[in-house]
This record gives structure tokens, C-alpha cells and sequence, in this order.
């Protein structure tokens, strides 16, 4: 098995410490990353049981996201608990104003390098994939090990190629690639694969959009996703300030062997979006409910099989999370914007505040605010349901984010997925809508 | 280790973490709290944990705990006295956050489920790797044999911070043989 040569093959061997039973082994951690909600408790749990021993702080990264800033007592015990640790133990914590949501902030600032690998108690950690590193979430227990012993212990996933060909069609946008992902392997089909996605179309994207793609690898159950490093990578952290010698021996063999491999054409894709209650049950923006949907999933969303997606009304419209509030994000939800007045709650969330004063040095948190929407601090936010822009039963949102669960944001609340665009749109016309439907913006006019 | 007690039949796939354990109850610094709402956001688990108080086996279909790494879906099951998941598939983090926690995560083909989802009881010998299915009017006693991980099954009786502990040595000589960022 060792002998596929796949770009996750050659960065797996790299790490690996100790071989072990079962075709898992010990990988040497080179990042580990905590966040208040689901770190805290690691933390504490460390110095309560091993004395507060940790391998190397400096490899250690905290943040406040899920819950920032504290809605409540509770949520203020976790952050407190976190940061006091952070400071006691000389681990680098990027609190409320500074950081933003984990996976955003440790991409931009280089954390994650090419050939190494990253754990965080999240499962939205394959997101960093999208550098060439192996990026795990892991539970409490796990990244415990890792930040008590430098290391991880991991079972050997298959490979999968998700081979993407031709290059974006102008309509479409990663996020849009994410969910034929999701759609084409259904929410289980990743289940024991890593995504290695290569081709033309990966070739062309972008850092940002590549991020986006990696986000929804754990969407289809799969262990992680990534994308071999090339230039694109290597510019992207000279720029991040982070010196990198580009390694030539790290790519897959010409005659690697994978698992599996699922095909795509970029070319032919366009605005998709979700309909059910996982991120597998999406279709492009003009298909109807599928006739043999979950009956369960039909029940919850509120929807009959057979049933056009475009045009359902919306009650909410949420731009933001480690999918898909990046600057590149933002800029192309604003130009939806521009102009143009949204016509339901409306949230924008940068994914940090890196991100956030970025976007303002441009304008364009005066396009969102001119719109009527509500720009925020960087935080998860409506994303996990859990401090604000939270639904209300039968509530239905658009939505930028990466997972569309039975009660994720907010108990009986209904999601659908889709990309920033779609769901700028969807906010101006109130129903899930794409920007060709919109009338010429006011500005437009004027000139 | 044998588990052994009444079944709580789950017969529902993906049924992910944040149906176990919704984000609301993961805030705080408490997770020995977690027993009462265990399985909360799966709609229609609170008759089934009704009917079924004792149950020390869940019995699920593919693709069991998926979605978000929150190892409180694992505690709260623990808490609420289901001591091993019998499911087709399980999300990969919840089945490491299994073993790590002692929960018998059981992998079994689909074929074998639907015996077992209409069990009243279950008998699982983990050493042996063998679930006991009693007797039905239509069909005798039987066993059906599973396989766990041959690693982690050693990390069930919590074992696996102190596995990893004795390999310090070895990382820092890895460490210190290679390069890192």
C-alpha cells in the first residue's frame, strides 16, 4: 500500500515516526490547533493529568472562533480557560480583534507548509489540505496526544483522485466544485478515502479557492482532502511571509496508483445548491428536487420531491465560515451587492479579522452595509448556530457555510448551500436565486 | 470485555454528531452532563430512548457519527449507558474518539444489521470479536463475527494517552532527525 506514490502517499511518508499495527502509524504533528469551544477542555485535561508537560508550545496555535466574543457565562469559562492556559504555557493565541475563525487564520499566516501536517479538534481541518500537508481533524482525546506527545496516530486512509478537468466555467465557483463533490460521492462515499484533487481545473484555482474545495472533504465522510503543492502554494505563503524552498521530489510519481477515482468537468458546472440535510443531497440550482429524495430530509426542509429549488423563498442569507469568507469571497458577494438592497436578513461574516480589515481598506463593508446587510466581527457566527443569526424553526437561509445538518443553525431551522454569489442574490431577491435573475444595479443605471 | 444488555434500535443512517450531541450543549466547561441529552437532535429519539431506558447496545445504519469531531457525542452516549455502536460505518473521528473513550465502535455488513436491529438484546464478546444474536421464531441462535482495529482496540480500557506518552522518546529523536517548519 505504501507503494502508490500519490502526492498523500509521499507527504505521509515523510511523517511517519513509527510504523503501527493495523496499517496506521505514529505521524510526527507538526501543528497543532485549539479553538475555545472544543479545546479548552484538552487543554485543561493536559495539565490536569500530564502536569501541563506539552511537546513543543511553540507548535501550538489557540484561538477564540466558535463563540467570539462570550455570549454568556459559560462560553466566557472556555475562552478564559483557554487564553489563561494559552499565557501560562507560552502558546501563541489569537484572541477576539486579532484572529478570526481557526482554519482561516492559521492558512494566512503560514502555519501549514507543504509536506508537514496539521491536527485541530475540528472537522473542517482538511480545509488546509489545500497547502499540501495532511490536515486531520481529530477529537478531544487525540489532539491531547498530539499536543502532550508531538504526534498523532492515524490509520492509513485509501486514496481517492478527484480528477477535475477543463477549467471552471465562468458561472461556477469552487464552492460550486465542492458540492458536485459532495453530490457525485453522496455524504458517505469518502468514507476511508483522502481526496487528492488534481488537474487542470485545481491547477488554475486560486489559494482561496482551493481552501474552499478542501473545507468540504470531511462532507463526504472522507478522512481529509489535499492538493498536491506548486506554485500557486509556494507564492501564496512567500506572501503570507513564510520563506518555503519549493520542493521538487514532492509530487506524485507519474504512475501513481490510486484507490479510486472520480472524474469531473469543470466546464460543464454551475451555481449549485443543497436541498436536504447533508451536503451529499445538493444539485445544480435548476434541477428539481431529486424524485427519490429521503423522505425524512423532505420532511425537515419543508419540500416536496419533484420541487424547483430556484425561487423558494428565503428568510435569512448567511455569507461566511472556513468555507467561503475569504477576501476573494467577499469581493465577488459585494459586486452582487453593489448597488443593490437585500430584501432579508442579511449576515457577512469575514473568516478573520485579517480578512475583515482587508475588505474595509477596499469598501467593502460600506457595499454590504449600503445593501442592508449586517457586517460583523470574524467569528464562526450563524454558521454553528451558537451565538448569533441563529433560525428559528422552519426558518429557511441561504447560506455560504459548509454544512446544512438537522438543527445546525438553530433548532428546525432550514439550510441550503450554496456559493457566496448565489447567496448574495438570493438575499437581494429574497429566494434562492443567481445574479443573471437581478435587474441592472442602481449604480449601473446611473452611469 | 463483554457488553451485553438491551438494544436501542436506531434505524436511521448519517446520523451525525450534531444530532448526538447538538452545538448548544457543548458550551461550558461541564461534559459530565451530557447523559439527558444524548441523541437529542435526532428527531424522534426521544420516544425510542423512552421505550428503551436500559439500552447498553445502539444498533444504527451507515455511516454513524459523521460531521463534527465533538468527542461529547461520544461521552454522552457513554453517560447515557450505551457501552458499543453496532453500525455498517462509522464517521472516522467518532470511531477514534470510540476506542479512545472505551465505546465499542462494531463494524458489521448490512446484511447482518437488520437481524439485529430487531434484537431485544445483544451478547458481544470483544475479545472474541463475536456478537450473540438470540433466537428468533424464524431463526436459531447465531454468531456474527467482527473485526476491530487490531491498534486501537488495545486503547478501549484507556489506554491512549499513555501509549502515545511512552512514544516521546521516539518523536524527539524523529524530531531531531528530520526536518519541520
Amino acid at each position: 500500500m505504501s507503494e502508490r506514490g500519490t502526492y498523500f502517499d509521499k507527504v505521509w511518508d515523510r511523517r511517519v515516526v513509527q510504523r503501527l499495527p493495523g496499517d496506521s502509524a505514529l505521524l510526527f504533528a507538526d501543528r497543532v490547533v485549539l479553538y475555545e469551544l472544543l479545546g479548552a477542555k484538552a487543554a485543561l485535561d493536559i495539565e490536569e493529568r500530564f502536569g501541563g508537560r506539552l511537546y513543543d508550545p511553540q507548535r501550538i496555535v489557540a484561538v477564540t472562533d466558535h463563540i467570539a466574543p462570550a455570549k454568556d457565562g459559560d462560553s466566557a469559562q472556555q475562552a478564559q480557560a483557554l487564553r489563561l492556559w494559552a499565557r501560562r504555557n507560552g502558546v501563541r493565541m489569537y484572541d477576539i480583534g486579532e484572529g478570526g475563525i481557526c482554519h482561516v487564520v492559521v492558512g494566512e499566516r503560514g502555519y501549514v507548509t507543504p509536506g508537514t501536517t496539521v491536527c485541530c479538534s475540528d472537522s473542517h481541518t482538511c480545509t488546509l489540505g489545500a497547502f499540501g500537508a495532511i490536515a486531520l481533524g481529530a477529537g478531544t482525546t487525540a489532539i491531547e496526544g498530539a499536543m502532550l506527545g508531538g504526534a498523532l496516530v492515524v490509520k492509513r486512509p485509501k486514496v481517492m483522485r478527484v480528477q477535475v478537468n477543463g477549467r471552471l466555467a465562468s458561472g461556477a465557483t469552487a464552492k460550486d466544485l465542492a458540492l458536485k463533490v459532495s453530490q457525485m460521492l453522496g455524504f458517505r462515499g469518502g468514507v476511508g478515502y483522502v481526496l487528492e484533487y488534481a488537474g487542470e481545473a485545481i491547477e488554475a484555482l486560486t489559494m482561496e479557492q482551493r481552501l474552499t474545495l478542501c473545507n468540504m472533504a470531511i462532507e463526504a465522510g472522507a478522512t481529509t482532502g489535499i492538493i498536491a503543492a506548486d506554485a500557486t502554494t509556494y507564492d501564496y505563503l512567500a506572501a503570507a511571509g513564510v520563506d518555503v524552498t519549493p520542493d521538487d521530489a514532492l509530487r506524485a510519481d507519474a504512475d501513481a496508483r490510486y484507490d479510486a477515482t472520480l472524474e469531473i468537468d469543470a466546464s460543464a458546472l454551475g451555481p449549485m445548491i443543497s436541498w436536504g440535510t447533508n451536503p451529499g443531497e445538493s444539485v445544480p440550482i435548476d434541477d428539481a428536487v431529486p424524485a427519490d429524495a429521503d423522505p425524512a430530509a423532505l420532511a425537515y426542509m419543508g419540500l416536496t420531491a419533484g420541487q424547483k429549488l430556484r425561487g423558494l423563498a428565503i428568510d435569512q442569507a448567511f455569507i461566511g465560515s472556513c468555507t467561503n469568507a475569504r477576501l476573494s469571497d467577499l469581493r465577488a458577494a459585494a459586486e452582487v451587492f453593489r448597488g443593490r438592497h437585500v430584501s432579508v436578513p442579511t449576515i457577512v461574516t469575514p473568516g478573520s479579522e485579517r480578512v475583515r480589515r482587508a475588505a474595509e481598506r477596499e469598501g467593502l463593508h460600506e457595499v454590504f452595509q449600503d445593501a442592508g446587510a449586517l457586517w460583523t466581527h470574524s467569528t464562526c457566527g450563524a454558521c454553528c448556530g451558537l451565538s448569533m443569526g441563529v433560525l428559528a424553526p422552519q426558518m429557511r437561509c441561504a447560506s455560504s457555510s459548509n454544512r446544512n445538518f438537522p438543527g445546525r443553525m438553530g433548532e428546525g431551522g432550514r439550510v441550503h448551500l450554496a456559493a457566496p454569489v448565489v447567496v448574495a442574490a438570493s438575499a437581494v431577491l429574497g429566494r434562492l436565486a443567481t445574479a443573471d435573475e437581478l435587474e441592472p444595479a442602481l449604480t449601473e443605471v446611473h452611469a | 470485555m463483554i457488553v451485553e444488555g438491551p438494544v436501542l434500535p436506531l434505524d436511521r443512517a448519517n446520523v451525525d454528531t450534531d444530532q448526538i450531541t447538538p452545538g448548544r450543549y457543548l458550551v461550558g466547561m461541564n461534559t459530565d452532563n451530557l447523559a439527558a441529552i444524548a441523541l437529542s437532535g435526532v428527531p424522534g429519539a426521544a420516544e425510542l430512548l423512552a421505550a428503551h431506558p436500559d439500552a447498553a447496545v445502539l444498533v444504527a445504519r451507515e455511516n454513524f457519527g459523521c460531521g463534527s469531531s465533538r468527542e461529547h457525542a461520544v461521552w454522552a452516549l457513554l453517560q447515557r449507558g450505551i457501552r458499543a455502536v453496532v453500525a455498517t460505518s462509522f464517521g472516522r473521528i467518532f470511531e477514534e474518539n470510540a476506542y479512545n473513550n472505551g465505546l465499542v465502535p462494531v463494524t458489521i455488513g448490512e446484511s447482518d444489521l437488520d437481524a439485529l436491529m430487531h434484537a431485544q438484546t445483544l451478547r458481544i464478546d470483544v475479545e472474541r470479536g463475536t456478537i450473540a444474536v438470540p433466537a428468533r421464531e424464524d431463526s436459531p441462535e447465531r454468531e456474527i463475527a467482527f473485526e476491530l482495529d487490531p491498534l486501537r482496540r488495545e486503547y478501549l480500557a484507556g489506554g491512549f494517552l499513555a501509549f502515545v506518552e511512552r512514544q516521546i522518546p521516539d518523536v524527539r529523536a524523529w524530531e531531531a532527525a528530520h526536518s519541520t517548519p
